[in-house]
């Protein structure tokens, strides 16, 4: 029977540096989308826009559902506008 | 440009673009079904008409060059949301798409790129909600020699409303509402123009006698056999026949095609997982038939969308549908139908399904390979692409299962992903293209758009569904609203 | 020639192979069983229509609106 690989010595460091160049290789790999990357977005059956908050004009969801029946009543009112004074454009 | 990259493009304009808040604490699990529906009845209340758009807008004008794509997109003619979701998932596909493959640079890792690629998606939409309202502005679909005060408030009510929209998808995509809003505004304008189609009771003029018939097909049929200018057979043929509102014939094709998605939705492959770190425990994980879902059809007419808009400038603008152009002679032209409809001449047509199986088979029978070509290609191809980069890929889910503890039973944990790899793109693949044949079929019997939309609208709704469920679970339970409505709730 | 005949072969290859694992796939696929499936049929259904005639009734609001302005 033959004696056992003495510890440390060519094999280890090559283990060592095969399992460095696999880490390596995985970091450096960008992951190709926001869900691959672990921070939620769309899977593979539900797409998903927006998931991060960007610093842009913060609004506040309700302030959007409002603003937005605001804009349709906005509308409403043109095509009165329109209507009473008969010809508008 | 050394370093600069596509998505820098929306650094300028970072702090212009509405932004909506991050909710602050968890959105409890009632909240979110009336965040989620309010945002789409808004939505739906959005579609309404346009003022300015001329009155003679009809007769010998401009029509509607898409109306067979209109439903997938949750859109309709002549009104705010003239090009419903489109702009919003488009840009949203692509640029996903382009960032998956890598064409786009996006270091999802670091937050600043996570924002700036979602603040260059919204700005697309945006920018796409512009530009077609001006392509359909200038091609005279709202009349033509439209004064400059009209064409002003044209653009901003088109504009404002795409703006409107895509926050409305936000604010159900941040959190506040299940899932994806893009998906819950498509489920609910199918389901809406699904009910308007059966049951609407909106009368509508259809002869020069004055005569009126009802929107929808089965109150068109029972009144059909109320009515005293009919007999029952004319009656009951014309509920089935009539071809200028829904008829039941579509109806029955409807369900029919939805029933068949539901079925196909619960095809799946039930590989037996075990724990690694308990013995005995033994479980299953289904791998379903449709891994993508009805996303790959989304895309699908997305393509269309584009090939038809691109037909559209170029034979309407540019050649001004004159048919001793050469572009004419080149793409096909347009013939007005029942002065409401656009419908493309070859070879244009190839791309659309016609109005009925008979004119199918008849005028136009290569559209029915081209059509069926077309979109059994383009889905089975982004089914596969978008496996692989939408987080849910082979290696995405080993590295789940290790970090949960589990491995399929008879492997090695490190052959996990090998195995996946097996399964998962086949399953995308197989899938898309099965679902793809069966909504060109639905198609080229004559839905007009209604066979796409229904069946993903049926595909979205089982995705949103699982979520809510999920959701449903993870709160213990606790819905005022369940009580109310009497459900165990999450009951598969 | 003989490359240009390999790739020929390649492009057409791909998807027969691709028919014919997608179909190997589908019958290897679970089917639901009709029980499970009228469950199904019956949550969706019903929750569709429920959504359905919610929004259909808020579209029945913009037809006076219209009356009113045209």
């Amino acid at each position: 029977m033959s004696s056992p690989a003495p510890p440390g010595g060519q094999r280890t460091l090559q283990k060592r540096r095969q399992a460095q160049s696999v880490k390596d290789k995985q970091q450096k790999q960008t992951p190709a989308s926001s869900r691959q990357a672990g921070f939620g977005g769309s899977s593979s059956s539900v797409l998903k826009l927006y998931t991060d908050e960007a610093n842009g004009l913060r609004v506040d969801p309700l302030v959007v559902l409002f603003l937005a029946v605001g804009f349709i009543f906005s509308v409403v009112a043109l095509h009165v506008v329109a209507k009473v004074t008969g010809k508008l454009f | 440009m050394a370093g600069f990259r596509f998505i820098d493009l929306a650094k300028p304009f970072l702090p212009l673009i509405p932004e909506v808040e991050i909710p602050y604490e968890k959105i409890g699990f009632d909240e979110k079904v009336v965040y989620t529906i309010i945002s789409a009845l808004i939505y739906l209340f959005t579609q309404f008409p346009l003022a300015g758009v001329a009155k003679d807008v009809g007769a010998g004008s401009v029509q509607d060059p898409i109306y067979f794509l209109r439903s997938v997109f949750a859109s309709e003619p002549r009104t705010l949301l003239e090009f419903g979701i489109f702009p919003i998932v488009s840009s949203a596909l692509l640029l996903q798409l382009l960032a998956g493959l890598k064409i786009v640079k996006v270091n999802f890792k670091l937050r600043q790129d996570r924002e700036l690629f979602q603040t260059l998606t919204k700005m697309i939409a945006i920018l796409q909600y512009f530009l077609l309202a001006n392509v359909f502005i200038f091609s005279g679909f709202y009349g033509e020699n439209l004064s400059v005060v009209a064409i002003v408030l044209l653009n901003v009510q088109l504009v404002a409303a795409g703006i409107f929209a895509t926050l409305l998808v936000e604010v159900v995509d941040k959190g506040y509402g299940f899932g994806s809003g893009a998906m819950a505004v498509s489920v609910v304008a199918t389901a809406t123009s699904f009910v308007a189609d059966v049951f609407g009771v909106t009368q509508f003029p259809v002869d020069g006698d004055g005569h009126r018939e009802a929107q929808g097909a089965f109150i068109n049929l029972t009144q059909s056999l109320r009515s005293s200018h009919k007999t029952y057979t004319s009656a009951i043929l014309g509920a089935f026949n009539r071809d200028y509102l829904p008829n039941l014939t579509t109806a029955f094709l409807v369900v029919g095609l939805a029933a068949v998605s539901g079925w196909l939705q619960n095809f799946r492959i039930e590989l037996s997982i075990r724990s690694t770190r308990a013995r005995g425990i033994n479980n299953v994980y289904p791998i379903r038939l449709l891994y993508t879902g009805g996303l790959p059809l989304l895309f699908s007419y997305v393509l269309l969308f584009y090939i038809h808009i691109g037909a559209f400038i170029l034979i309407q603008i540019v050649a001004k549908n004159d048919p001793s152009s050469l572009i004419y002679k080149l793409l096909g032209g347009y013939s007005s139908v029942n002065n409401l409809l656009y419908v493309p001449q070859f070879p244009l047509s190839l791309l659309t399904p016609s109005k009925s199986l008979i004119e199918n088979l008849t005028r136009q029978p290569l559209t029915a390979f081209t059509f069926t070509a077309f979109l059994v290609v383009s889905s089975v191809w982004f089914a596969v692409v978008w496996q692989g980069i939408s987080g849910s890929s082979a290696r995405d889910i080993s590295v789940q299962f290790k970090e949960q503890g589990i491995t399929l039973t008879g492997r090695r944990e490190q052959s996990v992903a090998k195995e996946l790899e097996k399964v998962i793109p086949v399953a995308s693949g197989a899938g898309a293209g099965v679902l793809a044949v069966i909504v060109a079929t639905g198609e080229l019997l004559g839905l007009k758009g209604k066979g796409a939309s229904i069946v993903i609208g049926i595909t979205s709704a089982f995705a949103l569904l699982e979520l809510i469920t999920v959701d449903y679970q993870q709160s213990g339970g606790q819905s005022a609203l369940a009580q109310v409505l009497g459900a165990p709730g999450g009951g598969f | 020639m003989a490359k240009g005949n390999t790739q020929i072969e390649r492009i057409t290859e791909a998807p027969v192979e691709f028919v014919k694992e997608g179909a190997a796939f589908v019958q290897k696929c679970k089917k639901p069983n009709t029980k499970e499936f009228s469950k199904i049929v019956r949550a969706v259904g019903i929750g569709f229509l429920a959504v359905g005639i919610i929004g259909y009734a808020i579209k029945l609001v913009h037809i006076p609106i219209r009356y009113l302005i045209v």
